[in-house]
């Protein structure tokens, strides 16, 4: 089989009709059979025969197309190969030897091999019911039947191998692969989403320093403490906005099942936002300048979402880096969505994770409020 | 009685002594003017009346309560008109005034109803909508101050509130302060321009370094450098020689020669000038250029720091 491969792209959307979905193969029979046979044997025409039985191929034959005419449906993309079948091929095959055939293809491209393929497994099938039926049949009148019984014997093989992919048992409750791997990938997202808003909150309060509010905010019969947890508020606020519209979207969109345990859920995504927005103030306040809150603000994003598990699952790690992980209060967010979206878990398995959320939060906050009566003395 | 009773405050960052034994009084209902360079303290001594700033030593009395002991008592009698321009520019003047008015514990119709009277107060009723980001720089510092009027204080402290504004604008703060003070307002102001002291003040101090140099009304601190005219000359030759011969001339109280030139203390500059310009020329020496200043606040500082108010 000759292959000329790379001169013509074959990309996809055949027009083979609306229904059929086999790829369109033209054929081109210049094999005038076999001139020793009283009956002029055509073998070519099993060949396509065969051919035109492929779940794969779809044949095409136009007597009234020429060669150039289907390379220009090659190039369009209308055609997945173009085989020609030369003159002789009856008379080679008979001689028990696999006679050449001439198919032009991108054999760089899916379709073109998957032709390619084919057309050879069929060209195999009939040069062996051919070598099978020479040895049967040594009179001409015997090879007839003989070749018959054996290219059918092809239809229905005594053994026959058949081959399934494992998949998961499908329950009510559990979800398939897909929705499992966006039970680990959304909540990630989301958190690095999150956690990615660290940059605005840190900014606000620089830039209400450098604007010179929050000193008058400070000359206002207003304690330190509240002025933070103002703030605070404001930042929380938006950022359980944010959790809230990603885990709509999760829902709706990715059918990522927040809502099988709403509860849980907005628990987690609650504690995150009090943990994030805390971490965003301490940052804000500890920083002098834009620059440095935004410096300060990627720090943590990416070592928190990197060794949180945001990225990458924790459990694809090893316990070291697990326990590393958890050091991170985006592990522990990690692990209260996933109990509910990956895990199935009920309410009870969110309150660890969100009790350490929690208590990251309050250490932020705290830290938050010791540093700003320091700075501001 | 006083409003202000300042004793001994000290500040300093690092090596930096900022504020170095600074003591005043501020009688109710009086403009007290704290005068002096860039770098005197000023606002360092307002930052910590303020209860902005932490003293190192020393205390301050605001309307009886101690910056030190007790610094929310202090803030809510007090209104706090930073140098700088502190609004949020992505809110306009009401929503600016109406957020400050909450901070300062307001609320409700009290809030808006003292809202649409600081808008008036400020002239900015036509203009309250507007982002303050899109006001001049004149506008800005109006809603700057109005902002610091809207919980009624009994002090208020204007920390340069005139620094980078057109002299229109200039002149509508300058009114707008004495205005407070005929509302029985007690206001302590800080500048570094001379002419504001002067026409604003009831008293003034002049501070520098970190100390106050000089305390009194503006007459009081005048009589410092005697009721003078001081004359600066420079002249063509040796200036110690020209400066011998005019010590004898008639009505000259003294004579310097400072970096080149000739200071002359003199009691009418119109009178003396004519005088020195016939002794130089007895001397064969040619006056080139001559400035004359009557005694003010800025020949006070001169007088007792040896350079001028702005340098």
């Amino acid at each position: 089989m000759i292959l000329s491969s790379g001169n013509f792209a074959v990309t996809s959307g055949f027009s083979q009709g609306d229904t059929d979905p086999r790829l369109p193969v033209a054929v081109i029979n210049q094999d005038g059979g076999d001139p020793s046979t009283s009956s002029g044997l055509r073998l070519s025409l099993r060949l396509v025969s065969l051919l035109e039985n492929s779940e794969v191929i779809a044949v095409s034959q136009d007597e009234e197309q020429t060669l150039a005419d289907y390379e220009k449906s090659l190039a369009k993309g209308d055609l997945a190969g173009i085989l020609t079948i030369p003159a002789g091929y009856t008379e080679t095959l008979l001689t028990g030897n696999l006679p050449p055939l001439i198919l032009e293809a991108d054999t760089a491209q899916t379709a073109g091999t998957t032709v390619q393929g084919e057309i050879l497994a069929a060209a195999t099938r009939l040069v062996s019911a051919v070598q099978t039926a020479l040895i049967v049949g040594e009179t001409s009148s015997a090879f007839t039947p003989a070749f018959e019984q054996a290219l059918a014997a092809w239809e229905e093989p005594p053994i026959r191998i058949e081959t399934a992919s494992a998949a998961l048992v499908e329950t009510e409750e559990q979800p398939s692969t897909q929705v499992a791997s966006l039970g680990h990938t959304a909540p990630g997202m989301m958190l690095q989403f999150g956690i990615a808003s660290l940059l605005t909150s840190a900014t606000v309060v620089v830039n209400e320093r450098k604007t010179r509010s929050l000193q008058r905010l400070l000359t206002t019969a207003t304690r330190r403490p509240h002025i933070l947890l103002g703030h605070f508020l404001a930042i929380f606020v938006l950022l359980f906005a944010q959790f809230l519209v990603l885990m709509v979207f999760g829902q709706l969109i990715l059918k990522v099942d927040y809502l099988r345990v709403p509860g849980a859920s907005l628990l987690v995504a609650l504690a995150s936002s009090l943990c994030i927005a805390a971490l965003g103030l301490l940052i804000g306040v500890l920083a002098k300048s834009e620059e440095q809150a935004i410096a300060f603000s990627l720090i943590p994003m990416f070592i928190f979402s990197g060794l949180g598990g945001a990225w990458v699952p924790l459990e694809f790690t090893g316990a070291t880096f697990q326990a590393i992980g958890h050091i991170t209060p985006i592990a522990w967010a990690m692990d209260g969505f996933k109990n509910i979206t990956v895990r199935l878990l009920g309410l009870e398995s969110v309150l660890l994770p969100s009790a350490a959320l929690a208590g990251y939060a309050l250490l932020f906050f705290l830290l938050a409020v010791w540093r700003f009566r320091r700075v501001s003395e | 009685m006083s409003a202000i009773e300042v004793k001994n405050l000290h500040k300093a960052f690092g090596d930096l002594k900022a504020v170095d034994g600074v003591s005043f009084d501020v009688q109710q209902g009086e403009i007290f003017s704290l005068l002096g360079p860039n770098g005197a303290g000023k606002t360092t001594t307002i930052s910590m009346l303020s209860c902005l700033l932490r003293p190192d030593q020393g205390d301050a009395l605001v309307m009886g309560h101690s910056i030190k002991a007790d610094q929310m008592g202090v803030k809510s009698v007090l209104g706090v008109v930073p140098q700088e321009i502190a609004l949020y520019n992505d809110l306009s003047a009401r929503e600016n005034l109406t957020f400050w008015g909450k901070m300062y514990g307001l609320r409700g119709a009290p809030l808006k109803q003292r809202v649409d009277e600081v808008l008036e107060i400020i002239g900015l009723t036509e203009r309250a909508k507007d982002r303050v980001g899109k006001y001049s720089g004149g506008m800005k510092r109006r809603v700057n101050i109005g902002v610091a009027l809207l919980h009624k204080p009994q002090v208020i402290y204007m920390d340069e509130p005139t620094v980078g504004i057109d002299p229109q604008s200039r002149r509508n703060i300058l009114d707008s302060v004495v205005a407070l003070k005929n509302q029985g307002m007690t206001v302590l102001y800080t500048t570094h321009y001379m002419e504001e002291a002067q026409e604003l003040s009831d008293h003034i101090a002049i501070m520098d370094t970190g100390k106050v140099i000089a305390y009194g009304t503006n007459a009081e601190l005048v009589k410092i450098v005697g009721q003078m005219d001081r004359i600066t000359l420079t002249v063509s030759t040796d200036g110690g020689r020209v400066a011998e011969a005019w010590k004898v001339v008639k009505g000259v109280k003294q004579v310097k020669a400072e970096d080149g030139t000739l200071v002359v203390l003199a009691e009418d500059s119109n009178q003396v000038l004519p005088r020195l310009f016939e002794a130089a020329s007895t001397q064969g020496t040619r006056i080139t250029s001559v400035t004359i200043q009557e005694p003010n606040l800025e020949a006070v500082f001169l007088h007792l720091t040896g350079k001028a108010l702005r340098d």
